[in-house]
């Protein structure tokens, strides 16, 4: 979406690349990392990563120098737009960021039903601009205890397991 | 363990007799198919207590009918939300997810069904013709043909980054990197591992698939009231049984295509370990190359989708091949079937077929049947499942993203897992947003390790001599076909604008 919208203004302002350096810095980075890593173990268990590894970073070195040739002829910028654009969507982005690294710490100890919830709720509240809370609350209660049942109850998946859990493990 | 065609009819007549088997098998194998992290490896395993209780014959048929269902299953996420349910289904979104976003996902639907459901018929019947010379295919592939083997699927990564192949290369070779990952097999040193016991069994695969697709997707399209384009939801709003039958009838349109991918998938299915992504990606490839309008892969094309469909259940009825001829299990599937068989005290290999020819031939007859019966799935499943696109993406990003994470969790039962889907998510994100294809990094993931052994091994029995890989006739031969199927391309590109030039 963001693409077509920049090819639009190319004549008028060049397309923002800097963003699209950040992969291969990236790789770059953990190439040499791994490199690190391998410096002591058999060159038999090193040839095959060394080859993949100089030749990533070989890819990465020729993107980097291109991107570079075509900042200095003025063809393109070394911004982040292509990466944050919309940014009228960032806030809800990072909130729902946030609201997953929270699921992830509290799933452990709250279990799958309970953390689902609260989740799906406070998600779907913050993309719907606290819009049908009634509504959501209910389609959230829903389905994390139709996931209850259908995979830990009816199909014994390994789910973290928490009070709700425990509490109808003796029903189902 | 010469074929007997009496025994075939009689065994497909006796297998529709237990439609009650395979009809809730169907259905639970559409489910876990559909759901990340719930392949039919894993079900089957949760299932062993019932499997094990079950007569040996029920049991197999079971298993068979779970696996084949759930191979087309994990096409529907694929296509309609861009979210493989499989790494076997990874190729299927290229040109699947674009037919959504136009608003054709109930066409997509019956194309991915029909190419599946034919592909995977014809290839089983194929397999139980030709399972005697089927089999000896793993007999004459060692480390050096697999090595050969491997590099073909990595070759893919330029043939999926066709806008900037550059790009493509980064991605698919930053995949590899990561899928190097871990204690390697013959030392069990530690390697790039940030110091996560949790690695050291290499990166799993279902956190990488989750967070490359679901996740990165689930973040990149809240921007948007639905997946779909404005006009697309129209027609999605708009579309009856008349789009899933149009769908049926391309995809039938496109026989000679289904055929020859889903045979690509056959062969490729007999190889231990070679698996359904890299055929799926091999035939996709294929498919490009010869096709006569390669431009417009990736953009919704019929025949981007209809060849990795058929070409990924293709590779379900090869993976018996070996189990059932030699005894050495095709994918993980096949080894947990054998290891049920075993229990019941059937022994694989030739001497099943002379001491159990009907368990031999029934587990062809029951995949057939399996698929048989699907055909009648095809049209609902298309008319009904399609319209989740229209769902508005205040719902559908919050419940993508919790069910996949804990889809994450399931294989290990280890929270880090879902740490880790979070952190391909981000890496997906980024490489969505930046133009670099999530596709080739998974190619990567799933082919690094497979790679490193093969070439671990190959240097082991030439005792460090690299020039190995270039030591085996049927490996040259292998190399030559790689080196046209990379030139191919380029040429036929050059004479098609050659072409072009001269009608001007």
């Amino acid at each position: 979406m963001s693409d077509e919208s920049q090819s639009g203004k190319k004549s008028a302002v060049p397309k923002q690349v800097g963003s699209e350096l950040i992969i291969p810095v990236a790789a770059i980075l953990f190439s040499i990392y791994y490199f690190w890593t391998i410096q002591s173990i058999p060159w038999e268990a090193q040839v095959s990563a060394l080859l993949v590894g100089l030749v990533l970073i070989g890819l990465c070195l020729v993107f980097i120098g291109r991107t570079l040739i075509q900042k200095a002829r003025g063809e393109v910028a070394l911004g982040f737009s292509q990466l944050l654009n919309p940014a009228a969507f960032i806030p809800k982005r990072l909130i729902l960021l946030a609201l997953t690294l929270g699921y992830i710490l509290i799933i452990p100890f709250a279990g799958f039903t309970i953390t689902t919830f609260g989740f799906l709720a406070a998600a779907m509240l913050t993309l719907s601009n606290g819009k049908k809370m009634g509504f959501i609350i209910f389609l959230s209660a829903i389905l994390s205890f139709g996931g209850y049942l259908l995979f830990i109850a009816a199909f014994k998946t390994r789910f973290p397991m928490g009070p709700v859990e425990s509490a109808l493990k003796g029903l189902f | 363990m010469e074929f007997n065609l009496g025994i075939f009819l009689d065994e497909f007549a006796r297998t529709f007799t237990f439609w009650w088997v395979i009809l809730p098998a169907l259905f639970l194998g559409l489910i876990v198919g559909a759901i990340p992290g719930f392949s039919a490896a894993n079900t089957i395993i949760i299932l062993l207590p019932l499997t094990l209780a079950m007569d040996p014959e029920v049991g197999l048929i079971f298993m068979i009918a779970l696996y084949a269902s759930s191979r087309l299953g994990a096409g529907i996420p694929a296509i309609l939300v861009n979210i493989p349910g499989t790494a076997g289904a990874a190729a299927t979104p290229l040109d699947g997810y674009p037919m959504t976003k136009q608003g054709r996902g109930q066409q997509a639907l019956s194309i991915s069904f029909v190419s599946s459901v034919l592909g995977g018929l014809l290839t089983t019947i194929i397999a139980l013709l030709a399972m005697p010379w089927l089999s000896q295919v793993a007999y004459y592939l060692h480390s050096v043909e697999m090595i050969v083997i491997m590099i073909f699927g990595i070759s893919l990564i330029a043939s999926i980054a066709a806008k900037d192949t550059l790009k493509g290369l980064i991605a698919g070779f930053f995949g590899l990197m990561i899928g190097y990952i871990g204690a390697d097999v013959v030392y069990e040193t530690p390697r790039g591992t940030f110091g996560f016991l949790e690695l050291y069994d290499k990166v799993p695969l279902i956190p990488a698939l989750v967070g490359l697709f679901a996740i990165s997707e689930a973040f990149s399209v809240l921007e948007g009231e639905s997946i779909l384009s404005k006009r697309g939801k129209e027609a999605m709003q708009k579309a009856g049984w008349a789009e899933a039958w149009e769908g049926v009838r391309l995809a039938l349109s496109k026989w000679w295509h289904i055929i020859w991918t889903s045979l690509i998938g056959l062969v490729i299915g007999v190889v231990p370990g070679a698996g359904a992504a890299i055929a799926a990606f091999v035939a996709y490839q294929q498919s490009k190359t010869f096709s006569k309008t390669p431009e417009l892969y990736g953009t919704g094309h019929l025949e981007g989708l209809v060849a990795p469909e058929s070409a990924n259940n293709g590779v379900t009825s090869g993976t018996l091949v070996p189990l059932l001829v030699i005894g050495v299990p095709g994918g993980a599937t096949a080894a947990i079937m054998a290891v049920v068989l075993q229990y019941h005290g059937v022994t694989m290999g030739p001497e099943l077929f002379e001491n159990h020819a009907h368990l031999a031939y029934g587990a062809f007859t029951a995949m057939a049947v399996t698929y048989a019966i699907m055909l009648l799935t095809i049209l609902p499943l298309a008319r009904y499942m399609s319209k989740i696109t229209v769902v508005s993406t205040v719902y559908m990003c919050p419940i993508i993203i919790a069910f996949t994470l804990v889809g994450s969790f399931v294989p290990r039962a280890y929270v880090f897992d879902m740490y880790l889907a979070l952190a391909f998510g981000v890496i997906g994100y980024i490489a969505r947003k930046t133009g670099y294809h999530v596709a080739a990094i998974l190619i990567g993931v799933i082919l690094g390790p497979l790679l490193e052994n093969y070439f671990l091994r190959a240097l082991r029995i030439s005792q460090g001599d690299v020039m190995v890989i270039f030591s085996s006739t049927i490996g040259n031969i292998l190399w030559v076909c790689l080196v046209i199927s990379l030139l191919l391309p380029w040429y036929m590109d050059r004479r098609r604008k050659a072409d072009r030039l001269e009608t001007n």
